[in-house]
């Protein structure tokens, strides 16, 4: 019954999405409301539409209705309520059917907002949307349908994977992520309305680039909570391996910043509106890339693709974006054109180029060395993979320049400047960044790597503040208020600038905290009977006991855990497990991380021995790791910040770009 | 005829710097990518792939992946040593770090290193995967 609802849902939804992109494109030509309206409110109705076919696989997951295949394969009798219900994003089919949800969603957001501006505009975004809508609906109703059942019914299901079931992080780390992704065809969409109707002025493209932030913001907390749960759950003790997976969240996220940053170059004059669109057209066609990697299952095997009809569907996607974007602007070329002089060498200006030189570069690389390898098993049939050190190695001097600009960039000013006034703005800075290094050697951080980047960071976070300062002592100043009160009152007035900043400051934070992570950490394995000790510089473990059990919230999942006392600068009884699912051929790892500012004492089971109680534990010291999560928090802030609507000046705006 | 002859277009700055910067960080970016390549490629073998190489294989990055041979398994967890095969072709394997929670006897296992001169094959790294799609390397396509 709920999968004929969620079905049906499903089928009606591509039927009215394909409706809203006729009477849209219908609109858009004839410039009717009345259609306009109805394409609109028809983009409304695939939200409900898909609401409804969520809401109906919830239920069925949390009713354990094992009629519906999927829920077969990803639910058990003794799954918990929440995992039964994130299981919604557990595999394939759910998450093509929550990703619609989202995107309808978002869509829906953009037309109600603007249902009674930009008249002229909205109808082409209301059908690209519609467009993008229609062809997961028809991935839904085709290669990929969440509702097929299956018979004979079995009274137990697969239950979902263990990796997803053993950290609550799985119901936090793909939502973010999807937000962010299904959140990008906003841009895409208005870009695409911008280019047919010819409106490329400044306002506009600060409408685009507001609809881009909100996106990225939720793509750039999905990455993070992804880094988060990689290092929380898996038990590696690490939390970025350049694996595809983690490429394919990057890759759009790259594009995507260097489009935040082109824009505001673009807006101030007739500058690089080319390769602004050429951006945001990337953008979109990467997060489609993006799902077809990780979905498809190339990744494992270019021969797994042939394997599921999802691969030939998303790949089509891919192919429809990015001819259509590019002819899209190949026939605008004339009016995205640029003119005008070209900036100083040492200008702001140059500072935004050189920025988006370096986010296109980097973005180059990792899509590089994430296809490689399957351009060679398509050629040739060999398997390999591009090993995480050539990622390290490429993208080190891209991270080190862009840390060098993102303090120099909101140094400089528009236009040109003069020497002195160079050297006057950047001695300060200097020093503090040699200061920061010298800190650093004091502080036991040795390589060059991390040095580099410390020296970068005070160089450019001292930079910042000084800009901060500046501006607020010129306020306290004129109105006689106190510093704080100032600064505060400097930032929103100009959300944009300082929220800007803010997220420079969270990214150098980050930045520090994974070069001397990835650098200093340590690390041993030892072997432990019960009762013996083991020391790893200043920490000494215990083997109190090892424990055998099923887990008391799902008595089919089995964990073996280890009683440990922690001692030294950070002292605390953990126990660190493994747990076997009944599903999973591996026991899952299920680590103990102790988390102080200075670092995290990780510690992870590897084997037991449970006739003796012996165990062989992997313990990690990872300097600063948990300054990456508040970098990656900060960052959010800023973005959040700067997008934050201002009172007086929304509703000018609002009028500016209209009129 | 001097009326129709068309205007000269006005003197303009050429716009050096720009594309100066996009050769120079192409340029970078070109022998980034290319000049550790072949060395950071890591292939993915059957213990059968590996033997088939012979001599050629000692040295070069190697992610192997097959069954741990059930009775194989000797030392301590960081002087390991364990026999992974595809039920063809049996490969030792030593290790000096400890193997991860997946590492059973009779289960699949994927170990990254390199050969030895003496054929033995030291593992360096045992992988962690976290796609919730892995396939486990007992799917591995039997050649």
């Amino acid at each position: 019954m709920l999968a004929s609802i969620g079905h049906g849902a499903v089928v009606i939804g591509l039927a009215v999405s394909l409706f809203a992109a006729a009477a849209s494109i219908l609109a858009g030509r004839s410039a009717d409301a009345g259609l306009a309206a109805a394409g609109r409110r028809a983009v409304y109705a695939t939200w409900i539409l898909s609401l409804v076919a969520c809401a109906a696989m919830a239920v069925s997951l949390l009713n354990h209705d094992f009629s519906i295949l999927y829920v077969a394969r990803n639910n058990a009798t003794t799954t918990p309520p929440f995992y039964s219900f994130i299981s919604l994003w557990a595999a394939l089919e759910g998450s093509i059917l929550f990703w619609t949800f989202l995107l309808t969603g978002w869509s829906s957001l953009l037309l109600y907002r603007y249902r009674s501006v930009h008249a002229e505009l909205m109808p082409w975004a209301t059908a690209t949307l519609a467009l993008v809508a229609a062809f997961f609906f028809s991935v839904m109703t085709w290669p990929s349908d969440p509702f097929v059942s299956v018979t004979p019914v079995t009274t137990e299901g697969n239950g979902p994977n263990a990796l997803l079931q053993n950290h609550p992080f799985m119901g936090l780390h793909p939502p973010l992520l999807y937000l962010g992704y299904t959140g990008l065809a906003l841009p895409f969409a208005l870009t695409v309305a911008a280019l047919v109707t010819r409106r490329l002025d400044a306002g506009w493209l600060r409408v685009i680039r507001r609809w881009t932030l909100g996106p990225w913001i939720f793509l750039t907390a999905g990455i993070v909570a992804g880094a988060w749960w990689s290092y929380e759950v898996l038990g590696w003790g690490g939390y970025w391996a350049w694996d595809p997976v983690e490429n394919a969240a990057l890759l759009p996220w790259l594009t995507a910043t260097a489009f935040i940053h082109s824009a505001i170059v673009a807006e101030r004059g007739r500058s690089l509106r080319t390769w602004t669109a050429i951006l945001v057209v990337t953008t979109f066609t990467l997060t489609l890339l993006g799902t077809f990697l990780t979905r498809s299952g190339v990744v494992e095997s270019v021969h797994s693709f042939t394997q599921s009809a999802i691969g030939a569907w998303f790949l089509g996607g891919v192919l429809a974006s990015l001819v259509f974007g590019s002819a899209l602007i190949l026939w605008r070329l004339p009016d995205l054109a640029g003119s005008g002089p070209p900036p100083a060498l040492v200008s702001r200006e140059s500072a935004f180029l050189l920025n988006n030189l370096l986010f296109s570069g980097l973005a180059f690389a990792v899509l590089f060395g994430t296809l490689y390898p399957l351009v060679v098993e398509a050629l040739g049939g060999e398997r390999l993979s591009v090993g995480a050190p050539w990622f390290d190695r490429v993208s080190a001097p891209f991270f080190a320049a862009l840390l060098f600009l993102l303090g120099v960039g909101p140094a400089l000013p528009w236009g040109s400047v003069s020497w002195p006034d160079l050297r006057d703005r950047f001695v300060v800075p200097a020093v503090a960044g040699a200061g920061l290094m010298v800190l650093g050697v004091v502080a036991g951080v040795r390589g060059p790597a991390p040095l580099v980047t410390l020296g970068l960071a005070g160089f450019s976070g001292a930079l910042l503040i000084g800009e901060v300062v500046r501006a607020a002592a010129g306020r306290a100043r004129s109105t006689g208020e106190r510093p704080l009160r100032a600064a505060w009152g400097v930032a929103t007035r100009n959300r944009r600038r300082y929220g800007g900043y803010l997220a420079h400051v969270g990214v150098l934070v980050a930045a520090i905290a994974v070069a001397v992570s990835a650098t200093g950490a340590v690390e041993a394995t030892a072997v432990l009977a019960p009762g013996e000790s083991t020391r790893l510089a200043a920490y000494t473990v215990t083997h109190d006991r090892l424990v055998q059990e099923p887990l008391a919230a799902d008595p089919r999942v089995f964990e073996t855990r280890a009683e440990l006392a922690v001692s030294g600068p950070q002292a605390a009884h953990v126990s660190p497990a493994l747990r076997d699912y009944p599903n999973s051929v591996t026991p899952i790892a299920t680590p103990s991380v102790l988390t102080s500012a200075a670092e995290d004492f990780y510690l992870t089971l590897l084997a037991y021995d449970p006739e003796s109680g012996a165990i062989t534990i992997r313990l990690f010291i990872n300097p600063l790791v948990a300054w990456i999560w508040v970098g990656g928090a900060v960052v959010v802030l800023g973005a959040a910040f700067a997008i934050w609507p201002q009172r007086r000046l929304a509703a000018a705006t609002v009028i500016a770009v209209d009129g | 005829m001097t009326q129709t002859a068309p205007l000269p277009p006005p003197a303009r700055r050429r716009a050096w710097g720009p594309w100066l910067a996009v050769a120079a960080i192409g340029a970078i970016l070109a022998w980034l990518l290319f000049s550790g390549l072949s060395s950071a490629l890591v292939y993915y073998l059957t213990p059968t792939e590996l033997a088939a190489r012979g001599e050629a294989a000692v040295g070069a990055p190697v992610r192997l992946g097959g069954l741990v041979l059930p009775g194989s398994v000797s030392g301590s967890a960081t002087d390991l040593t364990f026999v992974l095969t595809d039920g063809e072709t049996e490969i030792t394997v030593h290790s000096t770090v400890a193997p991860t929670s997946s590492f059973r006897e009779g289960a699949g296992a994927v170990v990254e290193g390199t050969v030895r001169a003496d054929g033995v094959f030291e593992a360096d790294e045992v992988l962690v995967r976290h796609d919730e799609n892995y396939v486990a390397p007992s799917d591995y396509p039997q050649p």
